[in-house]
């Protein structure tokens, strides 16, 4: 062995691994647009004390946020199609879940886990925001949603960015582990690639590069997007 | 017009009102006074149901509400015919001034976005700030921020205007110019004023009708001349005294 790193190498890993990187991006966008609908309404029942929605909320954060997230790809990669089975046999709708690919169990295993931390997310976000602020919507004759959606939620998006951000990095790389569940993605590519060559450490490499590239493209957007969002706020000099 | 009958609320423990009945006529200014905890604020926030009353009827014109079996639809209802006056100013945070006002047309009254814009750069000229249409509320001081809170009132052209203390949060210089713009909202405007505050001369000078509450009741109540000159209760000259002088006495 010549070189310690072949160069030439891994830029051909890195063209072939580029392949993968729509199949993680896909992973990450489609659970965090999911977990944020499930976290803002998880965080809203709570919020407005909404009973037995409330409840149904709570078990769900203490079940979300204790079980490691490669548990719970597989609770949701064994489990469902079970579940379905029972449903199947039951009411003898056909749920085809025998057909289901192995995708839609990662983003739903990955949903679970994000959007319980969203939940907590989006909710010190809301509680953050001064309550005269509904006061007054409701005031000048607004609905409660109206309140919410125009002035309380946009006030509590800016607070929530940094640490949307922060789960959406995070996202991104547990997507790395649903190679588990046989969905080839970024790092699963990169696993095979390996194995044909035995060049470890190169690939691995390559693949670090390549997240490390994904995650600070996304947190330039982010930032973009926190200060696109944030024009009528003062900035805190701290 | 306005009416209590026997309005109760208690925060727990904490009886605030006990029991308050007072009629407010249409088109009046109508000053309520009194110390901390009285529940003036209480009383006022009731009307528009930012508070709700344990028990007691609130009407207003031909609104007639029993609190406890008011539905979301009652209360939607009587808030599109009021509005109110933060003693923090509350404005929107995310919107410019000119937003702020046109909030409320453009979205609850279904007013068309131009003659909302119109209606809005109006009311701010008539506060005096029609140059900080496109400020937003962090660039005002909060003199600028409280007169823009009653162009927001005003522009809805509600029945009833609420006031919760609206200089209270305010510093002393800044004071004169919302109370300046207070004046001139009574003298030209027509709906029915609520105001909850401690400026004594303001309620001299502009109030038709002063309510004096003490402990969760209306201790007094009647023109300001002769609430605010010649008090009847004890309670009442107390309070007072820091503002006028009761008694005669030589040093």
């Amino acid at each position: 062995m010549s070189n310690i790193l072949e160069f030439s190498f891994m830029w051909d890993t890195f063209i072939h691994l580029l392949q993968f990187i729509p199949v993680t991006l896909f992973l990450a966008i489609i659970s965090m647009i999911l977990a944020s609908i499930i976290g803002l309404a998880s965080a809203i029942v709570q919020l407005r004390n909404i009973p037995i929605l409330k409840q149904i909320a709570t078990v769900y954060l203490l079940i979300g946020r204790a079980v490691p997230t490669m548990v719970m790809l597989y609770i949701v990669y064994f489990g469902l199609p079970i579940l379905l089975l029972v449903f199947t046999d039951k009411t003898g709708i056909d749920t085809g879940y025998q057909h289901i690919p192995p995708m839609v169990f990662a983003i739903a295993g990955l949903t679970v886990h994000t959007g319980a931390y969203l939940t907590e997310i989006f909710r010190a976000a809301i509680l953050s925001i001064d309550k005269g602020q509904m006061e007054a919507a409701l005031s000048v004759g607004m609905t409660w949603f109206q309140g919410f959606y125009r002035i309380i939620f946009r006030q509590a998006a800016l607070v929530a960015i940094p640490l949307l951000a922060n789960q959406f990095l995070g996202l991104i790389k547990s997507t790395s582990i649903v190679f588990t569940i046989t969905v080839i993605e970024l790092l699963g590519g990169a696993k095979i690639a390996s194995v044909e060559t035995y060049r470890y450490l190169e690939t691995y490499l390559v693949v670090a590069i390549m997240y490390w590239s994904i995650s600070i493209i996304f947190e330039k957007l982010f930032l973009l997007a926190e200060q696109k969002l944030g024009i009528f706020k003062k900035e805190a000099n701290i | 017009m306005i009416e209590f009958r026997n309005i109760h609320k208690a925060f727990g423990e904490n009886k605030v009102l006990k029991g308050i009945n007072c009629t407010i006529p249409t088109g009046s200014v109508t000053v309520i006074v009194g110390p901390s905890g009285s529940g003036k604020t209480t009383l006022l926030r009731s009307v528009n149901f930012l508070e709700r009353a344990d028990s007691g009827e609130i009407i207003l014109d031909d609104i007639h509400l029993d609190v406890e079996k008011a539905t979301k639809a009652d209360i939607h209802k009587i808030r599109q015919r009021t509005a109110m006056v933060f003693q923090t100013y509350n404005l929107f945070k995310n919107k410019t001034a000119l937003e702020n006002i046109m909030e409320g047309l453009a979205i609850v009254r279904k007013v068309p976005k131009a003659a909302a814009k119109e209606k809005a750069l109006h009311f701010l000229e008539k506060v005096g700030l029609g140059h900080k249409a496109a400020a937003y509320p962090h660039e005002l001081s909060g003199g600028q921020q409280q007169r823009i809170g009653i162009a927001r009132a005003l522009a809805l052209n509600p029945d009833v205007i609420l006031f919760d203390e609206p200089t209270s949060a305010l510093d002393p210089e800044l004071v004169g110019e919302v109370l300046e713009v207070m004046k001139k909202v009574t003298q030209e405007v027509n709906c029915t004023l609520v105001v909850v505050t401690h400026e004594i001369a303001f309620a001299r000078e502009v109030a038709d009708h002063v309510i004096f509450m003490d402990g969760g009741v209306i201790v007094e109540q009647g023109p300001p001349q002769e609430i605010l000159n010649h008090p009847k209760e004890d309670r009442t000259k107390q309070f007072l005294s820091r503002y006028i002088s009761l008694v005669e006495y030589n040093i």
